[in-house]
């Protein structure tokens, strides 16, 4: 992703590691060599993370986004520092719900698409008819198989 | 026209003679302005005379370079956190109840509008809340604990320097940001936390703590024309603000100096400002009182303290959920309290050397039911000091004994560790079993399990197991950002 899209710079996920996390490679002889290229494990917290006191976790409940690969219990990461651009899933606000939608901005419209077809995309009223905010934009998913 | 030369307060201008005066600017230039005598009140001008003879000394400040500090402090801090994930309230009335569900402790705009008391009993409000159809919340502190920690957090990659000074305010140094475009960061502060982490803040900006106390209060009396945020970096618009500050509104005056001030016709901020700082080393508490003055003539005497002081006592107290006057009960209650309480002293790395233990019994007169009976203490000095949960619960276990009087129902325990001493320097006592390390290992594993696992899996069994004892919190909202189970669902 890039890093314009983001409000700030500051990455805040998960870069408190420091040498003491990092175990050498208890091996002798040939596997020594493995000492000198020992790094740390891979978190997961670093890749889905970006910036800590901005992102929640959130549970789905319903179907709205299974075309997007969201089912029914999965939970998904949200990034308020995100920008929510046109076609990003976002959590948004609809006269006082929250909903998980894909964003689409037009010139002159804004929708709210659900990723089934047995739900109907929403078109927000900009001119003071529905109350809208956007909560905050949906990064990742974690789905078990 | 008499006038005195306000640091220096030398009574040498006796006459209007501009030709003396240019003479008396001469010689204090520099120095900060000058206090008209006409202007003041007869109170003033004779304690300026007893005072003047007094040689004074204050450096002077005028030509250096100013540096800026802010502090953000956020809107009904609990309430936010509530409606974060309740969309549906952000423009209706919400109050948040503490403790036990016994009084409100934050309250929205909407809910101050309709009049509903800070502090007040929850019941007294009751009738209200029904009215006015306000939403009711018990406190939720997992909640605004992770939202608190996301608050400083966006602070801190907005400033090299931020000091946490409660749950819902900081302090930050911007030292570091050219005068000129300090307003515009103080708005990116206030936009930066509500967008990251959805709680809105006020700013208030301007070159010492008080003073940004002083602009932070006017930011937020009035939301809409401040936009939230107040700074006051030029002398006018100080000015301005300092006389539109009453002086019980200053950060650092209680009641009773306030109540002192204005009887003495100091009013507002602005006038208690222009007091020489000698009158108020003698009136204001000593150097307590010239370091208010100097911090609100816009010199730095109250440093960043970014460092967080370990406690000289801790103390984990509760209100009963109804009545208790069983002692079983009372025991376990202590014993869950203590447990509390060296965990605490524990996460400080401290050892108590004495623990005290009080109760309060319900008091006799039943129309206010919300009075507290007298409080009853007793208190325990430990052989040896210690931060190991079973060498404190016994004590504690024998004074509660002691203080029990059959028959009589308590509304409230607690328990008190003080006399704290670093961990690593404990006093061996010739008296006391060789070495504890195995004790202090077990209460190591403890604190980790119960940290991982939390709601206190591991216990000791004088805490009980069914808790009748405790607290109300009948209206909690979920605890969506720090459990699985409780995770925020969203269609």
């Amino acid at each position: 992703m890039e890093i314009e899209q983001y409000f700030g710079a500051g990455y805040k996920g998960s870069k408190s590691f420091n040498q003491w996390d990092v175990q050498t490679a208890n091996a002798t002889g040939f596997g020594a060599a493995a000492d000198d290229y020992m790094e740390r494990g891979i978190d997961l917290n670093e890749q889905l993370i970006r910036n800590k006191p901005a992102t929640f976790f959130m549970r789905v409940s319903g179907d709205a986004m299974i075309g997007a690969g969201i089912f029914n219990g999965d939970i998904v990461i949200v990034d308020r520092s995100v920008k929510p651009v046109s076609g990003k899933i976002v959590i948004a606000i609809l006269n006082g719900e929250m909903l998980i939608r894909r964003l689409e901005k037009t010139f002159n419209k804004l929708r709210l698409i659900p990723e089934t077809n047995k739900l109907a995309p929403i078109e927000v009223d900009m001119s003071g008819g529905n109350e809208f905010a956007i909560w905050g934009v949906v990064t990742y998913t974690i789905h078990s198989v | 026209m008499k006038f005195f030369c306000v640091p220096c307060v030398l009574p040498r201008v006796p006459c209007g003679e501009k030709k003396h005066h240019k003479e008396h600017e001469e010689e204090h230039k520099g120095h900060k302005g000058f206090l008209n005598l006409l202007e003041c009140s007869p109170k003033i001008r004779n304690m300026i005379s007893t005072t003047a003879n007094i040689d004074n000394k204050l450096p002077d400040i005028t030509d250096k370079k100013r540096a800026f500090k802010a502090i953000v402090d956020c809107n009904s801090f609990y309430c936010s956190c509530e409606r974060l994930f309740k969309p549906h309230l952000l423009k209706q009335p919400v109050v948040v109840l503490s403790n036990n569900d016994g009084c409100i402790v934050s309250r929205s705009d909407e809910a101050k509008k309709f009049g509903v008391a800070m502090a007040g009993p929850y019941f007294q409000a009751q009738h209200l809340i029904q009215k006015h159809n306000i939403s009711v919340f018990s406190s939720n502190y997992n909640l605004y604990g992770d939202l608190s920690w996301r608050v400083m957090e966006t602070l801190r990659t907005l400033s090299p320097s931020v000091e946490v000074y409660s749950v819902d305010e900081a302090f930050l140094d911007l030292s570091g940001i050219p005068e000129k475009e300090l307003s515009d960061y103080a708005l990116h502060i206030r936009q930066t936390v509500e967008q990251w982490t959805g709680i809105s803040v006020s700013v208030g900006l301007a070159s010492t703590k008080t003073l940004c106390k002083v602009a932070n209060h006017i930011a937020k009396k009035n939301k809409n024309a401040s936009n939230c945020v107040t700074t006051l970096t030029t002398a006018a618009e100080e000015r301005e603000a300092l006389e539109h500050t009453r002086v019980n509104g200053i950060w650092g005056v209680g009641n009773s100096y306030a109540e002192k001030l204005i009887n003495l016709g100091i009013t507002n901020a602005w006038q208690l400002r222009n007091m020489p700082a000698e009158w108020a080393h003698r009136n204001l508490g000593g150097v307590v009182g010239v370091r208010l003055i100097k911090e609100l003539n816009g010199e730095p005497c109250i440093e960043m303290n970014e460092q967080l002081d370990s406690k000289k006592m801790i103390a984990t107290t509760r209100m009963f959920g109804s009545p208790v006057t069983d002692i079983n009960d009372i025991k376990e209650a202590i014993a869950t309290y203590t447990s509390r309480a060296a965990e605490k002293l524990r996460r400080q790395k401290s050892a108590a050397n004495v623990i005290s233990v009080f109760v309060v019994p319900k008091g006799q007169d039943h129309t206010a039911d919300f009075r507290h009976g007298s409080t009853v203490s007793q208190y325990a000095v430990l052989p040896i000091a210690t931060s190991i949960t079973n060498e404190l619960i016994k004590p504690a276990v024998g004074l509660i004994e002691q203080l029990y009087k059959n028959g009589t129902s308590y509304k409230k325990a607690g328990v008190m560790l003080s006399g704290l001493v670093p961990d690593s320097s404990i006093q061996a006592n010739l008296f006391s079993p060789e070495s504890k390390n195995a004790g202090r290992l077990l209460m190591d594993m403890i604190d980790n399990v119960n940290f991982s696992m939390r709601d206190d899996v591991l216990k000791f069994a004088a805490s009980g197991t069914d808790r009748d004892w405790k607290m109300r919190q009948e209206l909690r909202s979920g605890r969506y950002t720090t459990r699985w189970e409780g995770m925020f669902e969203v269609k």
